[in-house]
């Protein structure tokens, strides 16, 4: 891991964001959040609480689901980062966007691009979930909307889907 | 957030002198509880120092007993399938912290060093009879994680002073444990209490050999049960034994009312709790 020997304010930082390379330079504040959203125009990753409550602004960094709103961008100098935008597959949905479309897991659909972050890290590493092991996986993605029922139905669909 | 001076050294002695030369530098290691400080105001350094690029301060190993850098994640202990195998309580109880989103950053010193009186790993860990590892720029000393905690989000942590390592004894691993975390929510919320239980008796009689009650939330640190574990200790269990050590748990406490409880409600929790806990292990055993 690149270490910065000395402190400083400003950092130029090198990252891969859905397979493409950035260099920005960015504050010691800018979080990744800020970072993806503000400075790359990737707004599908939400601010919803900007404390790690709520999951809105899950991404995948390094290969770890992680809330964006509390990590910063320096901490993720030279790293690799998946959010909701690197799942699109051409002008095709990924199977997991297409379970939620068709499970009606979507109302205002602030939390779908979170959840659908945390369901493929979920995926990604079991891929057979138990009904238990997809709640507990879930925890950290709230939705003010539904009652969490067809987002169930379309995690459910999602397993079938990748089979 | 206001901006500050950041650095991340790859070597340890880097990180301590840089902690050394400026007062008000905090560290960084998952930053789920620094950064929400500092969106919050109530945390404002100019300067921070991330530890995460000196390598031997993540790792976990096995040699006599336990070694934890301070680094470790919560999410690596929770998904250890060696720690699954040999302490399955410790595993259970990191998956009670948090979110997957939260474990994969935080880690086990961090959630030491913020020192929460509810803390999971501080209680677990204080449970666990477990060492910490301090080092300074020109010293290194071990005490006790019991003796730790100085009060709400404070410790005996000096100027200068960074947690290492946190060390457990092998016999720990005899123990039979269960971590509870009770609250109205199955996740992502902070305990009303918390109990950490190890019990080692032997498979015949039920003998008490080693009993280790922590209780988290109940004072204004994790604290040991020990006139409860002194009651268990050196005899046979059983479900009246039990119900006395749980009474006395109860009595050993310091709650405060708060918007989450009120004391007389923890009180009352941690007298019934310790005792299901304790009988739910009691019932595990091959004995009964």
């Amino acid at each position: 891991m690149r270490g910065i020997m000395k402190m400083k304010k400003t950092h130029q930082i090198q990252v891969a964001v859905n397979g493409e390379a950035y260099t920005c330079l960015i504050s010691s504040k800018t979080t990744l959040l800020e970072l993806l959203r503000d400075d790359l125009d990737l707004t599908g990753t939400k601010e919803g609480c900007d404390e790690g409550d709520c999951g809105a602004c899950s991404v995948i960094l390094n290969g770890k689901l992680v809330n964006s709103c509390l990590v910063l961008a320096v901490e993720a100098d030279d790293g690799e980062i998946t959010t909701i935008e690197g799942l699109d597959r051409g002008d095709a949905l990924n199977p997991i966007q297409a379970a939620f479309v068709d499970s009606g897991a979507v109302q205002c659909g602030f939390c779908t691009p979170g959840m659908i972050m945390t369901t493929k890290a979920m995926l990604d590493e079991i891929p057979d979930p138990s009904e238990e092991q997809i709640k507990h996986y879930l925890a950290g993605n709230l939705c003010r909307c539904s009652g969490y029922v067809k987002i169930m139905d379309a995690v459910k669909s999602s397993i079938k889907r990748s089979e | 957030m206001r901006n500050f001076e950041y650095m991340k050294p790859d070597k340890l002695e880097d990180a301590l002198s840089a902690f050394q030369e400026h007062e008000d530098a905090l560290l960084l290691a998952g930053g789920t509880d620094l950064l929400v400080g500092m969106k919050y105001g109530l945390l404002r350094p100019q300067h921070i120092i991330d530890l995460k690029a000196i390598s031997d301060l993540s790792a976990f190993r096995n040699e006599k007993g336990w070694e934890f850098g301070a680094l470790t994640t919560i999410r690596d202990m929770e998904k250890s399938e060696i720690l699954r195998n040999r302490m399955p309580f410790l595993c259970q109880a990191a998956g009670t912290l948090g979110s997957v989103q939260i474990r994969n950053r935080a880690t086990l010193g961090g959630n030491l060093c913020n020192a929460s009186p509810a803390a999971d790993m501080a209680t677990m860990f204080l449970a666990m009879d477990s060492q910490v590892r301090i080092m300074s720029v020109n010293k290194e000393k071990v005490i006790p994680l019991d003796g730790f905690f100085s009060g709400p989000n404070a410790t005996v942590l000096g100027k200068g002073e960074v947690l290492t390592e946190i060390m457990i004894p092998e016999d720990i691993e005899k123990c039979r444990g269960c971590y509870l975390k009770f609250g109205p929510r199955k996740a992502m919320d902070i305990g009303i209490v918390n109990i950490a239980v190890l019990l080692d008796a032997d498979k015949e009689s039920g003998l008490c050999k080693k009993a280790r009650i922590a209780l988290g939330a109940v004072a204004p640190t994790p604290v040991r049960a020990k006139r409860a574990e002194e009651i268990l200790n050196g005899n046979v269990l059983s479900p009246d034994l039990i119900a006395k050590a749980a009474q006395a748990a109860s009595g050993e406490i310091n709650p405060i009312s708060d918007f989450r409880a009120s004391a007389d409600y923890r009180k009352e929790l941690v007298k019934i709790l310790v005792a299901r806990v304790l009988n739910t292990l009691l019932a595990k055993s091959p004995i009964s």
